[in-house]
């Protein structure tokens, strides 16, 4: 059963000397599963994530055949209505947590906001319930991190406590934008089970934006593989370590592996071809 | 003797009355011209380590020496010409309205050096960036070509040690190969010493003759690079750490 | 103009003048797109060109008095705005009124958010006992409602323009400390302050040359929406005759006079007031207009 249908999506900037086309025809379906999207920087990934949510500023356009979500079409959606989905059914885990949470506001705070405003929590219930999300993403001490700023919050610590702040309304859609890259394996492993249970037991839909190959590789149903805004390759997750395609290869080559050589790593070669 | 001593280093921070201990006795050596890991647990008071080397974070315990002296505080001019840092986010470090040439220009006006437009261009055909790049602000450079800046900034007043904190983890797979590989580069060029923070020990292993392993502010064991290679490790969570890092094994 | 558009635009400048110029250049194209700020924008070029070339505008001299023309409509000929109870030609005095208006407007800016600025970038980057004195102090001159501090002032100094602006510049200080330092609290503990002061940087160097850049957007824009402030706070002071004296032709002090046979001559009062809504409404749309230009987090990455 589809979630979110994406047919011929495009996200042009018009910028002062002239458009760029960040994402250029994508189109993909995700059902109650796990779909990975990765490529290299600059490749449109995340504004692949943020037009789903249509939060793509001026000077961005976005344009698309069609691009449904549980039936509803957020093209023709209204602002109001796209704000009611917001957050709420479909969450989006930004990338740059230091620029997502508000420097000046304590992160208890930020996290109870929303349990207060929309569903009108009182202050012990919505104290409690964000306890319970820091804890479930193995933040150590979260009473602390509760009254902390998110300055005094370690890198990987503020990636959480995003992770934390859009699982608590439960969405039904969650678009994750490189959400464990400043995270160790261990702790990336508890944060991956906590999605991966909500995928399999809630019947969440799992948009999973990362750079990393082999975590996406081990982690996800299906990849999407993107190079200058476009799909070049899209496969089970099992395959994109064998992945045929010279781009995907070219991105696998570069990795350096534990008791490998200690030379230089191969570049990229890039193909003009790749972006037709 | 060694270039970095670190002795039963502790921070402990203080905010609305709660102390957070957040290194507690960490010990470990730096041959010169070594390069050293750090890699462990979200939280564990790696960044804080170096934080506490650059005299940013508030000292409770131990001692740090470089070249068998006691850092002075504040750290001052000649601490600044001999180590540097390089932070996590390229989209953080560079003042948004600056360009390059000011940025890598900006230490040498602090140090009263001259000569500062050969420098500059020096500057960025070390780090494999066209001269071209040198009036361009942040926003008009990719996130490796940022990080390059940022690494040519940390250059700039040839200091001896570098420490890393997590240099490649907002970086893409190839940006992040070119990264890595400059720095080897430099590191030989130029026989810098490293400390490194990283979470992939892929990178670690590729890049580190030595790392320590940290949870919880503590260090919990000192390996070499054959040692982590073979999987020669004692402690439970070393082990676990390495055992949840299996897809990035040689033949993985 | 190819050419030199080329050169704005180049992605690769060759000289910190042409990048500077080629970021004010993208600033202005994008400031274009925006009708609003330019119409404001336009508002406020004209109410400067009013000011200088006044003495070629004006028909009339706007001080001297002609009695038998006293209390003219508007649309008499020779006087299209009409003459107020002195028989001065009100569309000369409105003219020459914007040489002070803009004088006032000029002095308040160059002092009020140069202090406001020093203070709250001080406060937010020592935070501390620093940041509470000077706050504490902020707090002081917010409590009390402005005109009446400006009225105090006025009443201990004297009246007359300079006292004017100054007790306007003394009571409008504090919100910008308040932007400015809020502002600062956002980039003080930011990677890249950091990483200049392991450079070994200056406080000084650091506040001057990384935290007042990046504060400067926010207390400009706010300048360009309280200037209506500032006007309408100078145009009080002259109606109640603690500002500019007669018979100098401040638009405030004009409405002040024109307030008697506001009912009869309604234009008396009427244009300058006008006057005063035009320009504070140019000031706004300029500033809603730098403010889509200048924000850093607009500016995106
Ligand atoms: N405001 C803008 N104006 C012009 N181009 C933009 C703007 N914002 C983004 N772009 C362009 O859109 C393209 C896609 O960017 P996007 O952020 O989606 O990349 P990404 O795949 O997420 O990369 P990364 O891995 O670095 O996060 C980039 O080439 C970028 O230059
Ligand atoms: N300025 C500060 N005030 C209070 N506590 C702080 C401050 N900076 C760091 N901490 C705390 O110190 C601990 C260690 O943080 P540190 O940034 O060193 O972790 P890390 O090992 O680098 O983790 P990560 O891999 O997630 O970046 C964390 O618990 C953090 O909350
Ligand atoms: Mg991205
Ligand atoms: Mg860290």
């Amino acid at each position: 059963m589809t979630l979110l249908s994406v047919k011929n999506l495009r996200v042009t900037f018009d910028t002062e000397t002239g458009p760029v086309q960040a994402v250029r025809g994508v189109s993909f379906d995700l059902g109650r599963e796990r779909l990975g999207i990765v490529g290299e920087s600059g490749s449109g990934k995340t504004m692949t994530g943020r037009a789903v949510l249509r939060l793509i500023r001026a000077p961005g356009r976005i344009e698309a055949d069609a691009m449904t979500f549980e039936g509803q079409d957020l093209m023709a959606a209204s602002e109001p209505d796209l704000r009611a989905l917001r957050g709420r059914r479909i969450a989006m885990v930004m990338q740059d947590p230091k620029f997502s949470l508000n420097p000046v506001m304590k992160v208890g705070a930020q996290l109870m906001e929303g349990l207060r405003q929309r569903d009108h929590a009182t202050r012990a219930e919505a104290r409690a319930k964000a306890i319970a999300a820091l804890e479930a993403v193995q933040i150590r001490d979260p009473e602390r991190v509760m009254e902390a700023y998110p300055h005094e919050l370690s890198g990987g610590m503020g990636q959480r406590v995003m992770i934390a702040m859009m699982l608590i309304p439960d969405p039904d859609l969650l678009i994750a934008d490189e959400p464990t890259s400043a995270l160790d394996v261990t702790v990336q492993a508890e944060v991956l089970n906590i999605l991966d249970d909500l995928v399999k037991t809630r019947g969440m839909g799992l948009i999973f934006i990362s750079h990393d190959l082999r975590l996406v590789a081990r982690f996800c149903d299906r990849v999407l593989v993107m190079y200058k805004g476009k799909i070049v390759e899209e496969l089970a997750a099992k395959d994109l370590l064998q992945a045929k395609h010279p781009y995907t290869q070219g991105l696998l080559n570069c990795l350096p592996r534990i008791g490998g050589s200690r030379g230089a790593l191969p570049a990229l070669d890039r193909n003009a071809d790749w972006a037709r | 003797m060694a270039l970095i001593e670190i002795e039963n280093l502790s921070v402990t921070f203080t905010t609305a009355g709660r102390k957070v201990r957040a290194v507690q006795d960490v010990s470990f050596k730096v041959e010169a011209q070594q390069s050293f890991g750090l890699v462990g647990e979200s939280g564990s008071g790696k960044s804080t380590i170096l934080r506490a080397i650059c005299g940013m974070a508030p000292i409770t315990g131990g001692q740090i020496r470089i070249d068998g002296k006691p850092l002075p505080t504040p750290r001052g001019r000649a601490f600044a010409a001999q180590v540097q840092m390089v932070f996590q986010d390229p989209y953080a470090s560079l003042h948004p309205r600056h360009t390059v040439d000011r940025v890598l220009s900006e230490p040498l006006a602090i140090h009263g050096q001259g000569g500062s437009d050969a420098k500059i261009e020096q500057a960025l055909i070390d780090v494999g960036l066209p001269p071209a790049f040198r009036f361009r602000y942040p926003h008009q450079l990719s996130g490796g070509q940022r990080q390059r800046v940022a690494i040519a900034r940390a250059l700039m007043l040839q200091p001896q040690i570098l420490l890393l904190d997590e240099p490649t983890s907002a970086l893409d797979a190839s940006v992040q190969a070119e990264t890595l590989n400059l720095l080897s580069r430099l590191r030989a060029e130029r026989g810098l010493t490293f400390v490194m923070v990283s979470h992939d020990l892929a990178v670690i292993d590729h890049m580190c003759d030595r790392v320590l392993v940290m949870q919880n502010g503590q260090a919990v064991e000192e390996l070499s690079r054959e040692a982590l290679a073979s999987a020669a490790m004692t402690t439970p969570y070393a082990r676990a750490l390495f055992a949840a890092s299996a897809d990035r094994m040689l033949e993985g | 103009m190819t050419t030199l558009n080329a050169w704005l635009l180049d992605p690769n400048p060759k000289s910190r003048l042409q990048s500077r110029a080629g970021q004010t250049w993208l600033s202005w194209l994008r400031f274009r797109r925006n009708p609003l700020a330019m119409i404001g924008l336009g508002i406020s070029v004209a109410l400067i060109l009013m000011s200088i070339f006044a003495p070629l505008l004006a028909p009339y001299d706007p001080i001297a008095q002609s009695l038998p023309d006293r209390l003219l409509p508007p649309l008499t000929p020779g006087h299209w705005m009409g003459t107020d109870d002195f028989g001065r030609d009100i569309y000369s005095r409105i003219l020459y009124g914007s040489r002070i208006t803009l004088d006032i407007v000029l002095l308040v800016i160059l002092t009020a958010p140069v202090v406001g600025l020093i203070i709250g970038t001080v406060a937010g980057y020592f935070g501390g006992w620093v940041d509470a004195v000077l706050m504490r102090i902020t707090d002081i001159f917010l409590a009390f409602p402005k005109l009446i501090l400006a009225l105090a002032l006025v009443a201990v100094l004297g009246p007359g323009m300079v006292n004017a602006v100054l007790a306007i510049a003394v009571t409008s200080w504090p919100p910008y400390a308040r932007v400015a330092r809020a502002e600062t609290l956002t980039v003080r503990n930011s990677d890249y302050i950091a990483a200049t002061r392991l450079q070994g940087a200056s406080s000084l160097r650091l506040i001057w040359g990384h935290v007042m850049p990046m504060c400067l957007p926010s207390v400009i824009i706010r300048v360009t929406l309280y200037m209506a402030g500032v006007i309408l706070t100078a145009a009080g002071l002259g109606f109640l005759g603690l500002g500019v004296q007669p018979p100098l032709p401040e638009w405030g002090l004009m409405i002040s006079a024109g307030r008697k046979f506001l009912f009869e001559q309604w234009w008396v009062a009427t244009m300058p007031g006008l006057a005063i809504f035009v320009v504070s409404l140019g000031f706004n749309l300029l500033g809603d207009g730098l403010r889509d230009v200048l924000d850093p987090r607009s500016a995106g990455k």
